[in-house]
């Protein structure tokens, strides 16, 4: 049977049709060509899956046996569709944030929004936000240790007192760099952010992602017309790409319902926002974001079916055990 | 087993006698180093030779014995064995020549110890080696197991004694080759050569003859009258050895001062090589030898250019036309680089550059220019005096008024030099700045402990500051690094002249013109290894060859001989340099003390 | 099954002809083989495929074989050099691209490759490892050129990330059209044959061996006062020295009387040493940095127990070393190993530091009580399980049968491709394969073979090595070497 599957040139994965037909039925019919050690006792042996002992049959005898180890698709995991969009909200509604940041910039360029009035809703929704975040914190939560209240004045100050210092060079910082290399450059910057998201855990909000953005809100806020505008917008980046990744984590903990209803509103806000200024995006924006929550969850799920993974003996064992405690406990 | 005699082909045509040499231990070979002739009483013969032992500290030697077969001699062969019982060896050489033919007859008589001999003929039949004939009594039957085989090598001794064997230092682990035995051997025989043929002793003897006994008398003679010379050089050198160590001289300033200016460095340079040349005592041994002569041949070469330097600077009043055109000469270049920093302040090369910082550099070193122009105006009455004083400096070899000019260039560049340095600290700073701040951007640290990058999770305030300054950082830095750039091309023009200066002065201070001069005149003294010609391949007779010495390459001389300076070549390759000029380190053509190369 | 009592009863007959072991030399294949052997891994690396070839050839070459080596330049080891026994090493100047393994184009290699097999007359080209590149290339090339081929695989591979679906892609490439495909142990066939899409059949499975008087025990260097565990890998994430980290401390705590003595070097060295620091074990555990090949025995003979964390492993040569010089093995139950000791000589565990520990603690117990068989008694059952003879015989029966077979001629070469390999690889590798073909005729139409010097044999039915040597004084004209006088 082999030497026909072998040599016959249908027989591309001749593996697959093995293991698969090979199972029930007797495949040492075929006796291959004899070659190999034969110490030749009298009587039938079974054949063993070990090198240490001479047995009777060529070296390249091939056993029933043969691939009885191979296990397929092992620890799989199956997704239910609305779970998956459910998750993929979160990916959703960043994609929206950017895009209202964005709306407000070009708010602030045209001049239909005045910096003050955009700290002024920043402050206050900075206000509504803190409080939200500390009535969610849990009192009681081992292991890690509670940020005090002096801890985020001093930070918030440091912000502050530094954004407003270096506004002025921010501002005259691109000006010799034509305006479309800062265009790129935000751009670039905001889809690096977007990609290298912690979207699992983003509380802390990743290192990368938070820096990108922050570059590319730099290069944005340097283009506004006055000094304040670009504390401003600073100001307002930092609420955008910082804080609000923080209270959205603490949402999805403790209050999921508000969560999902949450992202909703944000993908609605940052398209319609968009489109008050630039329907052709908010369009693009819209697919986008019915790409990303609805039709790649579909995706996965129907690829789901196709999966074929094999395991066995020859796989590279995992080491399961956290031995991290060895060291640092 | 093949058995090598190493004979001199001085003692080709030599009369009949014994063959004087030295057994090889552990590699079959023996060296002939002389013929004592007939008639000799053998007791003087033995007593000859341990005196010579003790002279040379070889282990002298009759081997065997010597013949030129004349008419009325048949009986020589048995009298040639004969001599073999009064001079007791392991093994017997009779070497017989005829008038006429090229090769040797050789045979060799083994002496047991129990008296019994077997002889060995080296003669060739049908080109195959004969067995032995044995002449001893009991197994006359049993051929001798393995084939004896003999070459003849005949080699120069003349040459072979003076040579010196490359490489001198050998790994004392291994035991010395054969070659180098060969050619230790004869160099320690030297006194067995102080007897000649022409002498009235009651040996006579044939070996290499010393030639040209004049020309030693003469260089004896030098040697004496050097003495005195030697003893008023190193008194003058521990009198400004003594002046030197004063503590005025050994305070923060000047101590630093001296230790970056060339002509200085030259100066204790030369010191140390007229130490080494006043030492009385002699040198021992080949290589402080040719270190000492090569230190002699480089300095009375550095001196003589110097005076052709000095003669030719003297005349005309060249002295006053350098002077009255150097000054115009710095003004010029003043000027053009407060042009250069006016092009620079604008839109160089349609650079768009940050224009606060722009102007904050470009006035800061327009300011230093200025300071620049006023000290060398207040220097002008005095440039043609200090040239004056300079030049004479060419009198103690022209490497210290090459020296001297180097020193000058680097005070009158100075400006360039600050520029250089502001400009490469700063740029230094913003890139050291950037790449810590990547690393923050990119949520890594440096972990100084173990040398690498570490992932590392930072506070919002931390990246946020971080990230500000990054931004920042990088708008200035096109800025920076044009400034940077533009002085460090300046500053790469004086440093390669001073680098060609630093050359050509150290080439003068190291090149090994004796052993070059030596390699040239006299190739065998300086030997790599020797190559063999076939003398004569006759059936009938040993295989001659001749051993010829192969000289040492020119570049293998002036590598193994070049007179240790402080290297003035660049310390590091190509590629570490333009790293170096990459991450705004500073470049320096200042020899580096600490890397003195052998 | 009644087919394979008579392919039983046949071999019986067979065998009562010619009884055993050494009078095989003179038995069956009486066809001499030129054999090239290719891999980039060879001395002066040192490596389990580096021995395996080296050892294999040695035993050809004693069994009346030819064999050249084909590696690539080694650093100034380049050119051809003669090993033992007149063993012809060429090393190719090749680019070295990462990890010792050259880089490919398919095709720049064609020349050399060539002027080697057509300098040697080889009949058969053996490649070894499949990470080596220019084992690939030399298959290649051979197919092209109409030679008979062999592969020998040493190593495992997965199945689920990218890189090895690449990998897995290009072994079958490589080995859809190669003769005959050798495998170090039943797991490593399993695996060959799913990821290179194999018959079964043209799979042999012939096991490394070890050099048994290499490995020979010596009670009397253990200290009777302490238990020594002895560990030696390369101090890397596959051989499981994270494992190792964690079973030293729980070890240490609970027997003070244990000792580690730990042979290799890697970058998983600092977790060793964090490990030694936080426990404060400088004094019971030793890291011996790497080892020679000749220093090992001396460490395995101090220790009682030997211990084997890898990760994954297609054969373990480790173990059979250390149950040789009689150490008790306990290792993890991952690839081969099940399949290269017997069950009294090893104990196997799974591969997490709980089920380690166990084992470890069960023999540590039996050797308290002394119910450990003896060392000389288990290097007396490993001595005669591997040998470099058998290995040998076992290959020649590979290539006798490979001698045989016919090399597919292009037409068919393409069919195979493209049926057996995809679409899309297949065509690109017909495609290549058609290059090398016409640059394979370009190189026969520039140097035709039949004016390339034929080498003279080292080795093999006509060497000259094996003419008793007599050193003819060749004074030649001219300028003779000083070598005359060795140094």
């Amino acid at each position: 049977m082999w030497r026909v599957l072998g040599s016959s040139p249908s027989a591309d994965k001749t593996w697959k049709v093995f293991w698969c037909r090979g199972r029930g039925q007797n495949i040492s019919r075929v006796m291959p060509r004899e070659m190999g050690p034969d110490g030749a006792p009298g009587q039938v042996v079974p054949w063993r899956k070990v090198l240490w002992e001479h047995q009777p049959f060529p070296d390249n005898y091939v056993d029933r046996r043969f691939l009885e180890e191979l296990r397929r698709n092992e620890g799989i995991r199956q997704y239910r569709y609305w779970a998956v969009v459910k998750e993929a909200g979160f990916v959703g509604q960043q994609l929206s944030s950017v895009a209202i940041f964005i709306t407000l910039w070009l708010y602030m360029e045209q001049g239909l929004l005045s910096p003050e009035r955009l700290l002024l809703t920043c402050l206050l929704s900075t206000l509504l936000g803190y409080g939200l975040h500390q009535t969610l914190t849990p009192l009681t939560k081992s292991g890690c240790e509670l940020r005090t209240r002096l801890a985020d004045l001093q930070s918030a100050t440091i912000f502050l007192s530094f954004t407003f210092g270096f506004s002025p060079v921010l501002k005259t910082l691109t000006e010799s760099v034509s305006t479309d290399t800062v265009y790129a450059m935000s751009a670039v910057m905001l889809l690096a952010h977007l990609v290298s998201f912690p979207y699992a855990h983003p509380s802390p909000p990743g290192s990368l992602s938070l820096n990108a953005a922050l570059f590319a809100s730099v290069c944005l806020a340097s283009r506004l017309p006055g000094a304040l505008h670009t504390f401003a917008m600073l100001s307002c980046a930092l609420l955008v790409f910082a804080l609000w990744p923080c209270l959205l984590q603490r949402l999805r903990e403790y209050a999921p319902n508000q969560f999902t209803g949450l992202c909703v509103a944000v993908c609605v806000g940052g398209v319609v926002g968009l489109a008050s200024q630039s329907p052709g995006g908010a369009v693009l924006l819209a697919l986008a974001l019915g790409t990303v929550t609805l039709f790649c969850p579909l995706l996965l799920v129907r690829l789901q079916r196709h999966k074929d993974n094999i395991h066995g003996p020859w796989d590279e064992a995992e080491i399961h055990e956290e031995l991290g405690h060895i060291l640092h406990s | 087993m093949v058995l090598r005699i190493f004979f001199p082909q001085c003692c080709n045509q030599a009369d009949s006698g014994l063959l004087v040499g030295h057994w090889m231990p552990g590699h079959d070979s023996a060296v002939v180093l002389a013929v004592i002739h007939y008639p000799f009483i053998p007791g003087q013969v033995k007593q000859y030779l341990q005196q010579m032992r003790s002279q040379s500290g070889v282990e002298l030697s009759v081997l065997g014995s010597w013949s030129i077969p004349k008419e009325g001699q048949e009986h020589m062969e048995s009298f040639l064995r004969d001599l073999s019982t009064i001079f007791p060896q392991d093994c017997w050489l009779q070497l017989s020549r005829t008038i006429g033919k090229m090769g040797f007859n050789c045979h060799v008589i083994y002496q047991d110890l129990n008296g019994s001999t077997t002889s060995c003929k080296a003669a060739k039949k049908n080109g195959k080696i004969k067995g032995c004939d044995r002449e001893s009594g009991e197994d006359n039957e049993e051929e001798l197991g393995d084939e004896e085989k003999m070459i003849l090598i005949h080699y120069e001794q003349r040459k072979v004694m003076q040579s010196q064997l490359h490489p001198i230092e050998v790994p004392d682990t291994d035991p010395p080759s054969e070659l180098r035995e060969v050619f230790q051997t004869v160099a320690r025989s030297r006194p067995l050569f102080f007897l000649d043929r022409y002498d009235d002793g009651p040996l006579k003897s044939t070996h290499w003859q010393s030639q040209g006994r004049e020309a030693s008398i003469i260089v004896e003679l030098l040697k004496q009258a050097s003495v005195p010379l030697c003893l008023l050089i190193s008194w003058l050198l521990s009198k400004w050895t003594r002046i030197c160590n004063f503590s005025l001289f050994n305070l923060y300033p000047l101590r630093f001062l001296s230790s970056k200016l060339s002509t200085c460095d030259q100066w204790s340079y030369r010191t140390e090589h007229m130490r080494t040349l006043s030492s009385v005592k002699p040198a021992a041994g080949h290589t402080p030898f040719m270190r000492k002569a090569n230190i002699l041949v480089s300095l009375l070469v550095d001196v003589a250019l110097g005076v052709l330097l000095m003669s030719w600077l003297y005349r005309d009043n060249r002295i006053s036309i350098i002077a009255n055109a150097l000054l115009p000469a710095a003004d010029h270049v003043a000027k053009e680089l407060e042009e250069l920093l006016q092009w620079l302040m604008g839109a160089p090369a349609g650079l768009k550059m940050n224009r606060a910082l722009d102007q904050v550099l470009g006035r800061f070193f327009l300011y230093h220019i200025h300071l620049w122009i006023s000290y060398i105006h207040l220097m002008s009455p005095f440039i043609e005096t200090i040239l004056w004083y300079g030049g004479l400096s060419a009198c103690l070899g022209i490497t210290f008024a090459l020296s001297l000019l180097s020193d000058m260039v680097a005070l009158l560049t100075f400006h360039i030099y600050c520029f250089y340095v502001y400009g490469a600290r700063l740029y230094c700073l913003k890139i050291y700045g950037l790449s810590s701040l990547w690393r923050l951007f990119r949520g890594k640290k440096w972990n100084v402990l173990r040398q690498r990058v570490d992932s590392c999770s930072y506070d919002l305030d931390q990246l946020f500051i971080g990230t500000l300054l990054f931004t920042i950082l990088l708008f200035l830095l096109p800025t920076t690094a044009l400034y940077y750039l533009v002085f460090t091309l300046l500053r790469l023009v004086v440093v390669m002249f001073q680098g060609v200066l630093h050359l050509s002065v150290d080439i003068i201070n190291s090149f090994p013109l004796f052993a070059v001069g030596l390699r040239v005149c006299q190739p065998y003294q300086l030997a790599e290894g020797v190559k063999f010609r076939v003398l004569c391949e006759e059936p009938g007779t040993a295989l001659h060859l001749l051993m010829e010495i192969n000289p040492l390459k020119c570049s293998a001389v002036v590598q193994r001989y070049r007179v240790p300076t402080y290297s003035c070549y660049p310390k590091d390759s190509w590629a570490a340099l333009v790293k170096k000029l990459f991450v705004g380190e500073l470049i320096y053509p200042w020899r580096h003390k600490t890397t003195k190369s052998d | 099954m009644h087919q394979r009592q008579r392919a039983g009863a046949l071999k019986k007959s067979s065998s009562q002809k010619c009884p055993e072991a050494p009078a095989d030399n003179f038995r069956g294949s009486t066809k001499k083989h030129s054999i090239c052997m290719v891999s980039d891994f060879f001395y002066p690396n040192m490596g389990g495929v580096e021995s395996h070839i080296y050892q294999l050839s040695q035993c050809l070459i004693e069994k009346g074989h030819k064999v050249v080596v084909v590696t690539h330049a080694y650093g100034r080891r380049k050119g051809v050099r003669y090993l033992t026994n007149g063993l012809k090493v060429y090393y190719l100047p090749l680019q070295v691209m990462y990890n010792q393994s050259t880089a490919t184009t398919c095709f720049h290699s064609l020349p050399l490759m060539r002027c080697v097999f057509v300098r040697e007359r080889i009949t058969v080209v053996h490649a070894h490892s499949s990470f080596s590149a220019m084992a690939h290339d030399s298959l290649f090339h051979a197919k092209t050129m109409g030679l008979n081929t062999v592969f020998t695989d040493h190593s495992l591979f997965g199945f689920a990330d990218v890189s090895s679906v690449l990998t897995n892609k290009l072994l079958t490439v490589s080995l859809c059209d190669t003769n005959h495909i050798i495998c170090v142990s039943y797991t490593s066939k399993e695996n060959t044959v799913l990821r290179a899409a194999l018959n079964p059949e043209i799979v042999s499975v012939i096991p490394n061996a070890v050099d048994p008087t290499d490995f020979t025990p010596d009670p009397s260097f253990r200290r009777d006062d302490r238990i020594t565990i002895v560990v030696i890998s390369r101090l890397v994430y596959r051989k499981g020295i994270d494992l190792l980290g964690g079973i030293i401390p729980e070890l240490c705590l609970k027997y003070p009387d244990l000792h580690f003595l730990i042979g290799g070097e890697g970058p998983k060295r600092i977790v060793l040493e964090e490990v030694r620091e936080k426990y404060q074990l400088h004094d019971r555990v030793r890291l011996l940095g790497a080892l020679e090949h000749k220093d090992v025995r001396g460490v395995l003979v101090q220790g009682h127990i030997f211990l084997n964390t890898s990760l994954t492993e297609a054969f373990c040569m480790a173990i059979v070393e250390g149950a040789s010089c009689g150490l008790q093995v306990v290792s993890t139950r991952v690839g081969g190993i099940p399949e290269v000791l017997p069950e009294e000589l090893i104990t196997l565990c799974e591969p997490t530091v709980r089920s380690l520990c166990a084992g470890l603690e069960t023999v540590i117990a039996r050797q308290r009580v002394g119910s450990l068989p003896p060392p000389e008694s288990i290097h007396s059952r490993v001595r005669t399980l591997y040998t470099w003879r058998n290995v040998a015989e076992r290959t020649e029966k590979v290539y006798d049968r490979v001698s045989t077979e016919e090399v597919l001629p292009l037409d068919r070469r393409l069919l195979r491709l493209r049926s057996h390999c995809g679409p899309v690889a297949g065509s690109v590798f017909a495609f290549m394969a058609v290059l090398d073909f016409l640059f394979l005729l370009l190189l026969q139409w520039l140097v035709p073979d039949r004016v390339m010097d034929v080498a003279v044999d080292a080795t093999g039915p006509r060497s000259m090595w094996g003419q008793g040597s007599s050193i003819k004084l060749n004074a030649t004209k001219g300028a003779a070497n000083p070598d005359l006088f060795g140094e």
